[in-house]
């Protein structure tokens, strides 16, 4: 672990493509991460957040699914040409996950404090007692209730709330450095998610864990990133600083998906929308995948648009931007 | 404000479980609740999982059986009139599911789910009611073509459309969404929004809308209450209510939101623990074991939801006393120019792109 220099996480182009699907379903897409940071992937169902995080963790169905270009260096080693063994020995053990129905990465046959003592002597050299230890001081950590009597208890005996506690328990039991969080909150109530994300996030800056969160809620991301990318139709369209993507969104589609956002101040009329739904795959247009429900899409956009640095580390794949430069032109361009 | 629909002290208990010998487990889901929604405006009803709100919903059009309490719809008890009459009053009163499939014939043609309850209440001629689904289609934002096709063949946006378009069908005066919107990405549940706003101006309807998303309630939402543990426990205009709680949960609630605006992120009192098992639901307040404020009263006595001025009511022994934080100013820290592009691209929406035109 001492030869790292570079980010921890380092993903570089990576594709995913389909069996007998034209187009990859997650097209060139580049992010990185350091210790500590806290990255959002986010976007609307389709855009590939998901199957960016399944890649990663070496999970693609594959087939049908199969990752068709790119590489995601993990303190410098490729997870995804990885093998099997090495992938397994680091998954669980410094890379773990967490995600919406904790009854996906629970066991609903075994105890809480059995299913946590059993991650950590898959990782370490440690005995049955000091096992139990410290399934016992994690589920303190993540301020479950009387964890003495939970460590006995099955995972239906526990309130959804709880039973994310336990699996947030789970997944860090070995202090691993990255932690992928595929829509952690999304099935809980608002009082119990912001309970969650308060929680991950004093456990992160005790751990100082990296933590890649995948997400459909803005607001979810303004709670929690440092950087987002804005994902659509498989592609990072905009990524940045959470501060460039909330108070300087360039991307239409960034600008879009804000102004469908019910706002939580007073009424300012009809919702601004995106017109249209996400293309199926397959018939994905060929440039710019948004340009299909797109007010600005000129002639240009039937080219893929490249990821371009605008200013720092903020990069936006439109032609078009920075939209201001299009200044007062009437956009009437668009064949939809 | 005169009042569309009044309810009177409605409960509904579910027996949860019933043992050989001894005394059945009853769930008291809605306990209580009395409110009235105007004629024309939207009336929100909201709370976390197990509130009992979608059971309220369905019990204001008796599609399940109250256990006590009245419901009243221009001078009839809906809870207490015959099956006949009921079925007949439907026609007025229809209902929005989260998902309309999911309790649809998914062998029906699309025309045919549109048109069936215009055929169960025996309006019109068979070719008045083509005309009618094709209009319904139009005005939903589809096309009549669609009439032909299958529900599966539809994206969840368009078949909330259709499941609209269907609600509509016998001309209703009220329409009740339960969750109508939270199952739909959110640039798919702004088109659906914006259509159910659009249709409630076009057909004069009152709209009840049942939600968890608070920002949905905020931007849609005329009147607002609040449910917790099968009671209500304020209810209030939605801006009075986001701007200045009176009871400690909705402060808890809007707390709780997470804001989607850089630097948004907030030191919030958090309540502590899950709701409490509405099979054992706390003496006195049900909200005490949870609520900072909670006093010796409010774990010996239960309030009442009691007027508080400004059309508003509150549940709350020290309703009077406390001083609840709303949201404050939510607009998001834009930059000038990120605000002239939010502009842009809602004009360029207008002027450019046809709605509706997600097919």
């Amino acid at each position: 672990m001492t030869r790292r220099t570079g980010p921890l996480l380092d993903v570089d182009g990576l594709s995913i493509a389909l069996r007998g699907v034209d187009g990859n379903l997650v097209d060139d897409v580049s992010f990185s991460l350091n210790a500590g940071e806290t990255l959002c992937l986010v976007g609307e169902s389709g855009c590939g957040k998901s199957l960016t995080s399944l890649a990663l963790m070496g999970f693609l169905q594959s087939p049908p699914l199969s990752v068709a270009g790119g590489r995601a260096l993990f303190s410098g080693d490729d997870l995804l040409t990885m093998d099997a063994a090495a992938l397994r020995e680091i998954r669980g053990g410094r890379m773990a996950m967490i995600f919406q129905e904790p009854m996906t990465s629970l066991n609903p046959a075994l105890r809480i404090g059995e299913q946590i003592a059993e991650s950590v002597r898959r990782h370490k050299s440690v005995s049955a007692a000091e096992a139990r230890a410290r399934a016992l001081e994690m589920l303190r950590r993540v301020r479950i209730p009387a964890p003495e009597k939970r460590l006995d208890e099955f995972p239906h005996q526990l309130s959804g709330g709880m039973r994310q506690r336990a699996m947030i328990a789970m997944a860090l039991a070995n202090d691993p450095e990255l932690l992928i969080a595929d829509e952690p909150t999304t099935a809980l109530d608002v009082t119990i998610q912001a309970q969650i994300l308060e929680l991950l996030r004093a456990l992160q800056s005790e751990t100082g864990a990296a933590l890649v969160l995948i997400t459909h809620d803005l607001g979810v991301v303004a709670e929690m990133a440092d950087k987002v990318a804005v994902m659509y139709g498989g592609r990072i369209v905009e990524i940045g600083s959470a501060e460039r993507i909330f108070t300087d969104p360039q991307h239409p589609y960034t600008i879009g998906l804000m102004s469908s956002m019910p706002s939580l101040g007073a009424r300012r009329g009809r919702l601004v929308t995106v017109p249209g739904t996400v293309p199926q795959p397959g018939s994905m247009p060929a440039g710019c995948r948004f340009s299909t429900r797109c007010p600005f899409r000129t002639g240009a956009c039937d080219e893929v648009p490249p990821l371009r640095i605008l200013d720092g580390d903020h990069a936006v794949a439109c032609v078009h931007a920075p939209l201001g430069g299009l200044g007062e032109a009437p956009l009437k361009e668009t064949g939809t | 404000m005169s009042a569309i629909l009044s309810v009177r002290d409605l409960r509904k208990e579910f027996v949860t479980a019933r043992p050989l010998f001894g005394t059945p487990t009853v769930v008291r889901a809605v306990d209580g609740v009395s409110l009235e929604v105007a004629q024309g405006e939207t009336f929100a009803i909201v709370g976390e999982s197990g509130c009992g709100k979608s059971t309220l919903a369905r019990l204001l059009l008796r599609l399940i059986e109250p256990t006590e309490g009245e419901v009243w719809y221009h001078g009839e008890d809906l809870a207490h009139l015959p099956p006949e009459r009921m079925r007949a009053l439907r026609r007025d009163l229809q209902f929005i599911f989260q998902d309309p499939f999911s309790s649809l014939n998914p062998r029906m043609t699309v025309g045919a789910l549109i048109e069936e309850p215009m055929r169960a209440h025996g309006i019109g001629t068979a070719s008045d009611r083509r005309a009618r689904v094709a209009d319904l289609l139009t005005r939903v934002g589809l096309t009549p073509a669609h009439a032909d096709r299958y529900p599966h063949e539809f994206s969840g946006g368009q078949r909330q459309r259709i499941g609209i378009a269907r609600a509509l069908a016998s001309g209703p005066t009220v329409l009740i969404g339960d969750e109508p919107v939270s199952a739909l990405d959110v640039s798919i549940q702004a088109q659906v929004v914006n259509l159910l706003e659009d249709l409630k101006d076009e057909f004069g309807l009152t709209l009840i809308v049942i939600a968890h998303d608070l920002a949905v309630i905020r931007h849609m939402a005329d009147r607002v209450a609040v449910m917790y543990l099968g009671e209500i426990v304020e209810t209030a205009p939605a801006d009075a209510l986001f701007e200045a709680p009176k009871h400690p949960y909705s402060e808890t609630l809007l707390a709780a939101i997470p804001v989607a605006d850089f630097g948004a992120r907030r030191a919030r009192p958090l309540v502590e623990g899950d709701p409490p098992n509405p099979i054992d639901p706390p003496p006195g307040c049900r909200f005490h074991p949870r609520c900072p404020y909670a006093q010796d009263r409010c774990r010996a006595e239960r309030p009442a939801l009691s007027p508080a001025g400004e059309g508003r009511a509150v549940a709350c022994h020290r309703a009077a006393e406390l001083d609840l934080t709303g949201l404050g100013d939510p607009t998001p820290k834009r930059s000038a120019d990120a605000e002239r592009r939010f502009d842009l691209y809602a004009r360029a929406l207008a002027g450019a792109v046809p709605t509706n035109n997600d097919s």
